[in-house]
């Protein structure tokens, strides 16, 4: 991973009418790293591809890929799969491979055979009539061969069973680790991301919540348990600028902490709070909670 | 490849377009023996028994069946052939990336720009429309010996070239109306009813202001009557098909997907 930015969006904003989309989103994405993109349905995920892409204009605020505005340059750059892996049903597999090579100078004719044998894509069947697995890997494929620097992928196992969703995503680590290249995907799938990504932003209502490396979350996010009085009602109200959120059952007291757990421990002494212990946080729990907090 | 995309689009809508158009130009050519043996009939009828307006175009069609260059005029490039030709002008004309049901994504994700793509896919249909007003008409010299007739094949040429350039402003149209709306319903309604009202208020105004009208252009009229090309009426749908366009291409520009 180098320091060089393959994507920089900044204080970037979209409207639909009188829907806010995206609340200035600010998204760096350095070069070589695979960076999940985290959020629930209607987060936003799917706008910033496009606009990223160049399929949407924001209302305002600025989006770069490669340094530039997303345009056709840009794209020949970036290989893309769609969330519905919308292709042209009324082309075959043959004709899609035939008719996508030639807007792509570095298309990787070995990477098509290697894809073709190993998705064993019927090259004569209609898009139509491809399963939505075998439609995944077809777009697969066609945006892995064409030679991309970045590949901009949303949500690409949705709608697949897990057999399938495994095989996509090998194939896209497989080809990660042999590919210079950077990677940004979309899902709500947590377990996805944990499993190919080594960066996350995490978009909440169309506002950045979390973003960093995993390995680095996970550090520095932690959970403080502890036992309280009966007397007190209520979660206490924490100080700590690194509280994210406190809950509270019963006696027991939860707390999510994204700076250390030192100063939050020193809070909840203070509270009277006692066996108090400090546990490590996945990724799961730090989007739940970030999530929840947010609400 | 876009070209190829385009093609794979449209192509059965213009290959039904160009079937029905051979035959109905072969029909038209084909009929012209009964029309002989009807038309002394049709001019007696035309002069005892119409009066008024309907009286003059029953004896104007008697007048035009008298001679085969004058039925074919009339019943083909004034009628059958302006008339569906407009329709698959139409019909070439709507769909394309907006409604694209599956694939847009996909397009937009090529390193093509908006307006190559309209470019493209405006180019592919006019060519489409350029053989479908001058490739069915060409039947016609063809057959005409096998009824014992000839018809200049210049005229074929002018006539075409006059329905395709005035098919063109309903293709933008409609091309330009499928930028805007999502589906191709739309667009094809409502620039279908827009070719019934030109045709209904022309037809009205035919009487009194004969001058005037864009299907007088498209049929060649006025080389049909006089010889002379309709510069001002071609120059001018043309103009107006370079503004739909345009305009067309900046929707797209604009819009989201």
């Amino acid at each position: 991973m180098d320091d060089r930015l393959i994507i920089e969006t900044s204080n970037l904003t979209k409207h639909y009418d009188s829907f806010e989309a995206l609340r200035g989103l600010d998204l760096h994405v350095p070069a070589g790293s695979i960076c999940g993109f985290l959020g629930r349905n209607g987060a936003g995920k799917t706008t910033t591809i496009k606009i990223l892409l160049g399929m949407n204009q924001p209302t305002s605020g600025v989006a770069r890929v490669f340094g530039s505005t997303p345009d056709a340059e840009v794209r020949r750059r970036i290989g893309f799969v769609s969330e519905e892996k919308e292709l042209y049903g009324y082309m075959t597999v043959e004709d899609m491979i035939r008719f996508t090579s030639p807007f792509f100078p570095k298309w990787r004719r070995d990477l098509e055979q290697r894809y073709l044998r190993k998705f064993d894509l019927p090259l004569q069947r209609k898009v139509k009539q491809l399963s939505r697995g075998m439609r995944t890997k077809l777009s697969l494929l066609l945006a892995l061969c064409r030679g991309a620097e970045l590949l901009i992928l949303d949500e690409p196992t949705s709608g697949l069973d897990p057999a399938i969703a495994e095989e996509v995503l090998q194939a896209i680590v497989g080809h990660v680790a042999n590919e210079e290249m950077t990677v940004f995907f979309s899902s709500h799938q947590i377990a996805e991301i944990e499993q190919i990504a080594d960066r996350v932003v995490i978009l909440d209502r169309g506002r950045k919540v979390i973003d960093g490396a995993i390995d680095e979350l996970r550090e520095k996010y932690c959970r403080v348990n502890a036992v309280i009085e009966n007397g007190q009602a209520g979660a206490p109200v924490l100080h700590s600028p690194n509280v994210v959120r406190v809950t509270r059952k019963g006696r027991v007291l939860s707390i999510l902490s994204r700076g250390g757990a030192d100063d939050v421990v020193a809070e909840a002494t203070e509270l009277g709070a006692t066996n108090i212990e400090v546990v490590p946080v996945t990724l799961k729990e730090i989007f739940l909670e970030t999530v929840n907090a947010e609400e | 490849m876009l070209w190829y995309k385009s093609w794979l689009e449209t192509r059965w809508r213009f290959l039904i377009g160009i079937a029905l158009l051979v035959c109905s130009a072969g029909a038209s050519v084909l009929t012209w023996p009964q029309v002989q043996r009807l038309t002394p009939m049709l001019t007696s009828m035309a002069a005892t028994q119409f009066h008024g307006a309907i009286g003059e175009k029953v004896r104007e069609a008697a007048a035009f069946a008298r001679t085969f260059r004058g039925y074919v005029w009339s019943n083909w490039f004034n009628q059958n052939c302006v008339h569906s030709v407009t329709l698959f002008a139409i019909l070439l004309g709507v769909a394309g990336i907006v409604s694209e049901s599956g694939g847009a994504l996909f397009t937009l994700s090529l390193p093509v720009s908006r307006k190559r793509l309209l470019g493209v896919r405006a180019g592919a249909g006019l060519s489409e429309l350029f053989v479908l007003a001058v490739a069915p008409s060409l039947v016609i010299p063809l057959l005409a010996p096998s009824v014992g007739e000839s018809f200049p094949l210049a005229s074929v040429l002018v006539y075409g070239v006059c329905t395709f350039v005035v098919a063109s402003m309903f293709f933008m149209f409609a091309l330009l109306l499928s930028t805007v709306f999502g589906d191709p319903w739309r667009p094809l309604l409502m620039a279908v009813g827009v070719a019934i009202a030109f045709g209904t208020v022309e037809t009205i105004i035919r009487l009194q202001a004969p001058a005037f009208g864009v299907f007088r252009v498209m049929s060649g009229e006025t080389w049909f009557r006089a010889g002379q090309l309709p510069w001002i009426g071609l120059l001018g749908c043309a103009a107006v098909s370079a503004i739909f366009y345009f305009v067309a291409a900046s929707n797209l520009e604009r819009r989201d997907f």
